[in-house]
């Protein structure tokens, strides 16, 4: 009920939402990949990889954050820490591994 | 901005090449050359400069990709309104009606009322209309 009466008093533009998240899963995707590559050539093997691919997600969530959100994420994302922090990180967990095996394998002939 | 994100992206994309191809080649090496001890000798652990470039670089490379991502919108609506009136008023003062950037904005959700034919700017479109004029006597 509370949520319900803060939402009419204080009204959320949902295009802007949308917009927000497809952003964000833009930049998840890209870096997904990129992540790979590095996990590839640094030869990681199984968890290692894993919580590679979460720490680089956990440092463009800080960058986003900085850069452009300006450190105020209550102002561009309804719930900050499932969007911005959660928001797509398995999402692009395919990408990293795909990336992550190609470099592997092209690495380590 | 869009000029900072595309150096650093080029950047970072060039280290990266520079770091992969090191650790082929540093692979390569290795593979070919009998190790001294243990026969098999899974090959040996990449030097610490090519593990610190390739960390710089994919840093760079996210940096840059963060920074030539479009500009996320405020989702309060109050906020959100504000801007997009801020900036019809900027592109009003400029020439005219001039349609948004493409794919930069929504727009305006009230437009339909703002530009009812009673509110529209008279002077504005008669000096558009005499540059018309003005430009098109010559053609």
């Amino acid at each position: 009920m509370l949520d319900e009466r803060e939402l009419a008093i204080h009204p959320i533009v949902q295009e802007s939402v949308q917009q927000n998240a497809r952003t964000i899963a833009n930049i998840r995707n890209l870096t997904a990949s990129l992540f790979g590559v590095a996990a590839g050539t640094l030869g990681l093997e199984s968890y290692p990889g894993f919580i590679f691919y979460l720490l680089g997600t956990l440092v463009v969530s800080v960058l986003i954050l900085l850069l452009r959100a300006e450190g105020k994420p209550k102002a561009y994302f309804y719930s900050p820490v499932q969007n911005l922090l959660l928001g797509e990180v398995f999402g692009g967990l395919s990408s990293f591994v795909l990336t992550w095996t190609l470099f592997y394998g092209l690495v380590r002939a | 901005m869009a000029l900072l994100s595309k150096a650093l992206n080029a950047i970072g994309l060039l280290l990266l090449a520079h770091a992969v191809y090191s650790a082929h080649e540093h692979s390569a090496l290795h593979a070919g050359a009998p190790s001294t001890s243990q026969a098999p000798s899974t090959t040996a652990a990449l030097p610490l400069d090519i593990t610190l470039e390739t960390l710089t670089s994919v840093f760079l490379v996210c940096a840059g990709l963060v920074l030539g991502s479009p500009a996320l919108r405020p989702i309060q609506w109050s906020e959100w309104a504000g801007e997009v009136e801020q900036e019809e008023g900027r592109q009003r003062q400029g020439r005219g009606k001039a349609g948004m950037k493409e794919g930069e904005g929504v727009g305006n959700p009230f437009r339909m009322l703002e530009e009812r034919p009673g509110f529209v700017d008279v002077r504005a479109k008669r000096k558009e209309f005499a540059d018309w004029v003005r430009e098109g006597g010559s053609r």
